[in-house]
């Protein structure tokens, strides 16, 4: 089957923080199932997009739910007017076809859904279509990478120890300032001197961690807050917008960090 | 005034001259006052006044309602003329002659403020109440009254002497000083009450732009307000503690929540930049003052190069004015101001001049000692001035900064020889420590206590080894006022005494056909999210994989499977439990027919329940607590939701001993924080408590019911349910008030309390 579809043509941004492009190079190599561990908004996905343009693979993604069932990644059986025909999963398309498969936010999908991927992330690196009583060989380019966020979820979601043992893991987090302002202002387009001030507002934000905050505002949030200066809006008014309001709902830290934000600026 | 002049007469006069004098000055005032009578009222009021005249309470009384009483009728009416001579009568027997005299006088000044009949129907009815039950305390307010309802609305002034009665309970002296202002509790609420903005009210906004801002968590504390208006307060940092007046005078509104945001923004640079203490040496008292003023400037320059914005909070306080006489604290804050406001001229060539110096380009802004070096040299420039200066009375301006003492080395305290660190590093460490005991537990609801628990370490030690580090303040709920008084009743955590670990298991041993019927139990029990099942016989929507799959069969010839049907189910547990023990003097008295106390009877009940729970896996806590007074309400953790049910949690439960009284309300409050913080779909406080909420400050038997009634409402808000179980024969009426009808559950067989319990447990998380 045809995949162009699914393929990444022009280069995603990306600014590497460390040596995770090297990391994620070496781990491609030897077809490792990959882990990405990290708060929300600091560039897992991006980081995908860019390495599945980098190595130019297609990349095909997943956004995991709750209510997911492995039919909805394997694939499963359809009707139509002569009979029934197999409808191939994101999943089994990906491993026919030889796709990176990229499992978005994997907790949030039931524990026996995360099991189907057991025996494409060991040495075996088969698929079994039980339905259709077939199994799968993976194709030599197939890579499985999974994101998983630590922070939010609660306790009663968590992978299976069976499940994180078939991984390697990259550890994201924010970027530094300094490369944190140039993804800013290469996203925005707003000058170097606001993406600063964002970022030291942003690290108001993210000492209220703990403190009432779940997280802190994310890099993803920071640009929104800039282009919405790009687009005219008065610094303070676009971080009440982006970066204070979606982020919590209590009063005092809404007022602490704005005030905070008054100071930065 | 011509009530002296009568008393003067006493000690010259023959008695019947004095007398026929009196009378006939009684006689002339009463003619002058019917004239403020319409018709109808004059016989009532005559009445009355003679019914004072006659009651032997002198000659005083009576001429002052006489003379006075009339004047009501001009601001309010007749009927509140003549009504307060029955007040008037009251005062002369409950308390002293002086009071009663004075009333009638007061009650005009309080017609005149309070402007309606409503509100000095407020007023009088408090008096009178105040009459009643704390005599001694009338005078001290009559003669305030001026003072106080020009701040104070009737209602206002009703709350403000509920809280004295409540804070002081039986104590007349407590009283006296409450109302005649000596006690601080007293400005406080009086502050309180005025709607002036106090710094606990800011707290926790406070304390979390100060986290947010400079990633600090120093702890915390307010001074009481200032009695005296000469030594106006300012914020002061020692021992590592910051100290923050409970209200800036004069600031109201916005602006005082601005003076404090700038106090602590400042407090923050301070922590930041500040990091040797300057020693003292051969400085002169003025000297001193511009060092530390110096620095001040210094650290603030610093923290706007960091933050810009922090310049449009700390500008608007600077208002010193280039001209004016040249005095040296008006120097010093026109200095102030030249070196914070690039925009302000200054002609004073030594403002000038320090100001060149400040800002000289080879000046190193992160060296503290630039500011010993000018401000000794402009600290010279003055003593020529020979302006007086008189560094006792100078308060430090303006009002936001902190009086610096944390600045200077003074070299007479071992302590600081030592430890040369200087005050705001450890009150930085002091910050780091509070980190990492945060990292263990939950973070969002423990950030008071850690504070809390840092600063009180150091005296509990001393004080007490059974109490720990956790203190805290709670509000509570005056039906009487509608609403809450903040930081009012304190809970303390002490530490549960130990007592024999055996017992929790002879009890298991003893109860053995309850323990098979609970295990049986658990294995039965759920309770949870609803889960989606698939292929369902029944169901409320399609399974649409399953159907597919029926539909291929049919095609192939198969026999499809029926069950096509999705459902949702609850299916595994997740509920969380806090057991809250009732642990006060009267869990000691005998069961009847039995060998057991009631106390003995919660701890075997709270073994069972507990069994149960740890066998299902749900997360449970159990905490007692009793109170003495609203200043100590104890609180102890048997268990926490975070540890096991181990030995240790089963010596203290049985190590539990009955004392004290039941203040309920504050005890939930506390409890409900651990709550809070689980991840569960349910929440659930069970409450098991022998009797009436009650304490030994409060006499009013509703105030306890009610504050209990509204932590329960709040508590269903969070969606934490509540669940009570009562001990106590006839305790239907509070409990159905407080918990609502079916929220609670009476055991009047006590000795089958512990199997009733769990059933309870069972039935109520099903």
């Amino acid at each position: 089957m045809n995949l162009d579809s699914y393929s990444v043509t022009s280069e995603p941004y990306y600014s590497p923080t460390h040596n995770e492009v090297e990391l994620f190079e070496a781990a491609y190599a030897c077809r490792m199932p990959m882990m990405l561990k990290g708060p929300t908004g600091c560039g897992k996905t991006r980081f995908v997009e860019y390495m599945a343009w980098k190595l130019k693979k297609p990349l095909i993604t997943v956004s995991c739910h709750e209510d997911m069932t492995a039919s909805d990644l394997v694939g499963r059986f359809l009707l139509d007017a002569n009979g029934t025909i197999w409808h191939d999963g994101p999943l089994t398309l990906a491993v026919r076809n030889g796709a990176i498969c990229y499992l978005d936010e994997i907790v949030e999908a039931r524990q026996d859904t995360s099991v189907v991927i057991h025996s494409l992330t060991d040495n075996r690196r088969i698929l079994s279509l039980e339905k259709k009583n077939e199994v799968v060989k993976a194709h030599p380019d197939f890579q499985i990478v999974i994101s998983y966020n630590p922070g939010y979820q609660s306790v009663l979601k968590d992978l299976k120890e069976s499940t994180k043992q078939r991984f390697g893991a990259i550890d994201f987090n924010y970027p530094k300032a300094d490369d944190e302002a140039k993804i800013i202002t290469h996203e925005s387009g707003v000058d170097l001197q606001t993406a600063t001030t964002l970022i030291k507002i942003a690290d108001r934000s993210r000492n209220l961690k703990g403190h009432g905050l779940d997280e802190g505002a994310s890099t993803r949030m920071l640009i929104y807050a800039a282009e919405l200066v790009a687009k005219g809006i008065p610094l303070a008014e676009a971080c009440e917008v982006a970066l204070v309001l979606p982020i919590t709902d209590d009063q005092d830290i809404r007022n602490a960090l704005s005030s905070a934000i008054a100071a930065c600026s | 005034m011509s009530t002296t002049s009568t008393r003067g007469k006493y000690s010259v006069f023959p008695q019947n001259k004095v007398n026929e004098d009196v009378k006939q000055e009684q006689q002339i005032l009463i003619q002058q006052g019917k004239k403020e009578f319409s018709k109808e009222y004059i016989p009532h009021w005559t009445l009355a006044c003679d019914k004072l005249a006659s009651a032997g309470y002198g000659a005083v009384i009576p001429l002052s309602y006489i003379r006075h009483s009339p004047k009501l009728v001009k601001h309010l009416n007749a009927e509140a003329a003549i009504n307060l001579a029955s007040v008037v009568s009251l005062a002369a027997i409950k308390v002293n002659r002086a009071a009663a005299e004075m009333l009638p006088k007061v009650a005009v000044i309080a017609a005149h403020d309070t402007k309606s009949m409503a509100g000095f129907i407020t007023w009088i009815n408090v008096i009178e109440e105040l009459i009643k039950i704390a005599p001694e305390s009338v005078l001290p307010v009559l003669e305030r009254t001026q003072k106080i309802l020009k701040t104070l609305t009737p209602d206002q002034f009703k709350s403000w002497v509920l809280a004295g009665l409540r804070s002081t309970g039986d104590d007349t002296l407590r009283q006296i000083q409450y109302f005649s202002f000596a006690d601080p509790e007293s400005e406080k609420w009086f502050r309180h009450e005025a709607g002036d903005i106090v710094y606990t009210d800011l707290e926790r906004k406070l304390k979390l732009y100060l986290l947010a801002l400079w990633n600090l968590q120093p702890p915390i504390r307010d001074l009481p307000p200032s009695l005296s208006p000469l030594s106006a307060r300012r914020i002061t940092i020692s021992n590592g503690v910051v100290q923050v007046p409970e209200v800036f005078t004069g600031y109201h509104g916005v602006k005082a929540e601005q003076i404090f945001r700038a106090g602590l923004a400042h407090v923050g640079a301070h922590l930041k930049y500040s990091k040797t203490k300057f020693k003292l040496g051969k400085l002169k008292p003025i000297q001193v003052t511009l060092v530390s003023l110096l620095e001040d400037a210094r650290i603030e320059h610093l923290a706007m190069q960091e933050y810009p914005g922090l310049r449009n909070l700390w500008l608007p306080f600077h208002e010193a004015k280039a001209d004016g006489p040249q005095i040296i604290p008006l120097l010093l804050a026109r200095l102030t101001r030249a070196l914070i406001d690039k925009d302000y001229h200054d002609g004073n060539g030594w403002v000038q001049k320090g100001r060149e110096m400040f800002f000289h380009p080879d000046n190193d802004f992160m060296d503290a000692n630039m500011c010993r070096r000018i401000g000794s040299l402009l600290g010279n420039d003055l003593g020529q001035l020979r302006a007086q200066f008189n560094a006792k009375t100078y308060v430090i301006e303006p009002p936001y900064r902190d009086d610096n003492m944390g600045l200077w080395d003074f070299g007479d305290n071992q302590e600081n020889e030592e430890d040369d660190k200087g005050i705001f590093i450890e009150a930085t460490q002091m910050n780091k420590e509070e980190s990492d005991d945060a990292t263990q537990d939950d973070k969002n609801n423990q950030e008071n206590e850690e504070t809390e628990k840092q600063y009180h370490a150091r005296e509990s030690e001393e004080k007490d080894r059974k109490q720990s580090n956790v203190i805290v303040r709670y509000p509570e709920y005056d039906y009487l006022t509608g609403e809450e008084r903040p930081n009012w009743s304190c809970i303390i955590e002490y530490f549960p005494e130990f007592g024999d670990s055996n017992k929790i298991a002879r009890i298991l041993e003893t109860h053995t056909d309850l323990v098979t019927r609970i295990t049986k139990l658990i294995q039965t029990a759920k309770v949870s999210l609803p889960e989606r099942l698939h292929y369902q016989n029944v169901g409320e929507s399609l399974d649409l994989d399953a159907c597919i799959n029926a539909s291929i069969n049919l095609r192939t010839g198969q026999i499809p499977d029926p069950r096509i049907y999705s459902t949702t189910e609850r299916k595994h547990r997740d509920l969380s439990v806090l057991v809250l023990l009732d642990i006060s003097n009267s869990t000691n008295d005998m069961v009847k027919n039995t060998q057991s106390s009631i106390l003995e009877l919660e701890i075997q009940a709270t073994a069972l329940l507990a069994y149960a729970m740890s066998e299902l896996n749900d997360p449970f806590a159990i905490s007692a607590f009793c109170s003495d007074s609203k200043e100590d309400v104890h609180y102890y953790r048997i268990k926490n939701f975070n540890s096991n049910y181990n030995s240790t949690a089963q010596a203290y439960l049985a190590g539990l001993r009955g004392k004290l009284s039941t203040r309920l309300g504050t005890a939930m409050r506390h409890g409900v924080k651990d709550l809070k913080s689980q991840h569960t779909h349910r929440r659930l406080m069970l409450v098991i408590s022998d009797g009436e909420p009650s304490d030994i400050d409060v006499d009013d038997r509703s105030y306890l019911v009610e504050d209990a009634r509204k932590v329960v409402r709040s508590l269903s808000r969070l969606g934490i349910d509540v669940f009570c179980v009562g001990l106590e024969k006839g305790a239907e009426n509070y409990l159905n008030r407080i918990f609502g009808r079916k929220n609670y559950t009476l055991v009047n067989n006590l000795s089958a309390l512990p199997a009733r319990l769990t059933n309870l447990y069972f039935r109520l998380t099903a």
